[in-house]
């Protein structure tokens, strides 16, 4: 990459956080309103008093709710509303005209608020993580090293299905409204409310292979050791085919959906 | 104050209410997708938040004293608070934020009517009462599945803890509508609503402690779910029958009173 692209990047970076800094009590109602996993932790603890469920007692609980949660906000984006506001109102003709690939743009403005949201998200973490007595974290050294490309496929999934359903606002007037379907489907099916080891047999396997799960409960489980190293690899594999086909159709839909735009004269 | 005044004034608020439902209903009619947007959507997302209760019930025979049946009874009752919640109160508080944001508040402040009336009838979305239909639904399935005959005092006690739970959520409504006065940037407390109303997915006796208060004293979801259901089962009390009508009415007050101050901070679209 030339340093001229560099910079280019790096402006985008600044304002980005200048953004995100701007609306930080947004951000934090938004870091609140993504609290799920720990009223989940609060819920399963609670049912989990009698004795473990599944393969989960209470200290079990915690650590996969809390590492829900920091996953969570790690691996958060929110191209999908950007994008369909561009597209609607014709904005996103401005952004096209820039030096910078509008994608790069919003990778750039995506991930510029995750230190913010991180330093907003941290004593909610640490205080959850003081009540409860801490959680465990893997010590398999080739999990916790496979942990960090999995929070970065997990960001990537999300980022691109969000571009993907985004771009349907190329031909749809309600594409936001069709990601709270996605949505719905991920809090159920990525173990955002409950483990999906502790579904029903039949379901458990199902869930366990569906893009969902590779972009919550897979990584999650990765870091708090219920992984063996196999397990890990090939769970980072069905990240990356996840990531391909994803990115196929977000790719297309970007190429095609540009078409259409440049048709009726945005 | 003539009583003459006082009939005009209802009957100015009920035209409004007529108008603005009217106007919604037509809006809803015109984009009949919101039948599968709203409607399907939200009953999908609510159902969606049982799975959880679901698979409780695969490694236990009960949810903290509460049988499969039973629960499937308080589910009636969370899908018809979600489908008001989404229905009337999450609309028409956006709406109103979107105004205060814009300074077209100003407009509705100017109408013959009481502001807040104003405010809370500034939008509906009737798609979203399939939710609490299908709620209405299940409650009634649930009844007869348990073998339920209430008692008129029980019916009573429905009466009177629904009442209670739907002006509890309403009165929320206006609580996070007055904040937005504070900082424009609040437009997204409807969402933190939507989160926190996923525990009135459990019944109450689920948690202990602080929580336990908070669910029934503050944010009084175990009025608009695990009351209802109880009162049908036949195990509310009336310690909890008065202590829902205490809670209801320090948070309706409560909301008024702070709505009113919120107001008078409102400086228009000119500052």
């Amino acid at each position: 990459m030339s340093g001229v692209q560099l910079r280019k990047l790096g402006a985008l970076w600044r304002l980005g956080v200048a953004e995100a800094t701007a609306y930080r009590t947004s951000l934090l109602v938004w870091v609140l309103a993504t609290t799920m996993p720990l009223i989940s932790l609060v819920l399963w603890r609670a049912l989990a008093r009698g004795g473990p469920i599944g393969d989960y007692d209470q200290a079990g609980f915690d650590s996969y709710f809390i590492a829900a949660f920091v996953v969570r906000q790690l691996s958060v984006s929110w191209v999908v509303w950007d994008l369909d506001g561009q597209i609607r109102t014709g904005a996103l003709s401005a952004l096209l005209m820039r030096p910078v690939h509008p994608v790069a743009h919003h990778v750039m403005i995506n991930l510029a608020a995750l230190p913010l949201r991180t330093a907003l998200a941290a004593p909610v973490a640490i205080a959850v993580l003081l009540v409860t007595g801490g959680m465990s974290i893997t010590t398999n050294p080739v999990a916790l090293a496979l942990a960090i490309p999995a929070l970065v496929l997990a960001w990537c999934l999300n980022f691109l299905t969000q571009l993907a359903i985004g771009c349907l606002a190329f031909w749809l007037t309600k594409a936001a409204a069709l990601y709270d379907v996605w949505i719905g489907a991920y809090v159920v099916l990525a173990g955002y409310l409950v483990p999906t080891s502790l579904f029903p047999a039949g379901l458990a396997e199902v869930a366990r292979v569906l893009p969902f799960h590779a972009a919550l409960g897979f990584p999650v489980e990765l870091l708090i050791g219920r992984l063996s190293s196999a397990q890990a690899l090939a769970g980072i594999g069905l990240q990356l085919v996840w990531l391909v086909v994803i990115g196929g159709i977000a790719a297309l839909a970007w190429r095609r959906g540009l078409r259409a735009y440049g048709a009726f004269g945005a | 104050m003539s009583a003459g005044f006082e009939h005009g004034a209802a009957r100015r608020h009920l035209r409004l209410l007529g108008a603005q439902l009217r106007l919604s209903t037509l809006a809803a009619l015109e984009y009949r997708v919101g039948f599968w947007t709203e409607g399907v959507v939200g009953l999908a997302w609510s159902l969606g938040g049982v799975v959880p209760l679901v698979v409780a019930f695969e490694h236990r025979s009960d949810v903290a004293g509460w049988g499969p049946w039973e629960l499937v009874l308080l589910t009636g009752f969370f899908l018809i608070i979600s489908g008001v919640y989404a229905a009337v109160v999450q609309p028409a508080v956006s709406r109103s934020m979107t105004q205060i944001r814009t300074g077209t508040l100003d407009y509705l402040l100017l109408r013959p009517v009481d502001p807040l009336a104003s405010c809370l009838t500034a939008q509906f979305e009737p798609w979203s009462l399939i939710e609490t239909l299908t709620g209405i639904v299940v409650v009634i399935v649930a009844t007869a599945k348990l073998g339920l005959s209430p008692s008129v005092g029980q019916l009573g006690a429905l009466a009177v803890v629904l009442v209670c739970g739907l002006l509890s959520l309403v009165a929320l409504g206006v609580l996070m509508l007055s904040a937005s006065f504070k900082a424009m940037e609040l437009q997204n407390l409807t969402s933190l609503m939507e989160t926190l109303l996923g525990f009135a997915h459990w019944p109450v006796s689920v948690f202990r402690g602080p929580l336990k208060l908070v669910f029934t004293f503050v944010v009084p979801f175990a009025v608009m779910t695990s009351y209802p259901a109880q009162s049908l089962i036949g195990g509310l009390g009336w310690a909890e029958l008065l202590g829902a009508v205490g809670t209801t009415l320090a948070l309706t007050v409560g909301a008024r009173v702070i709505w009113g101050r919120a107001l008078r901070g409102y400086t228009s679209a000119s500052s």
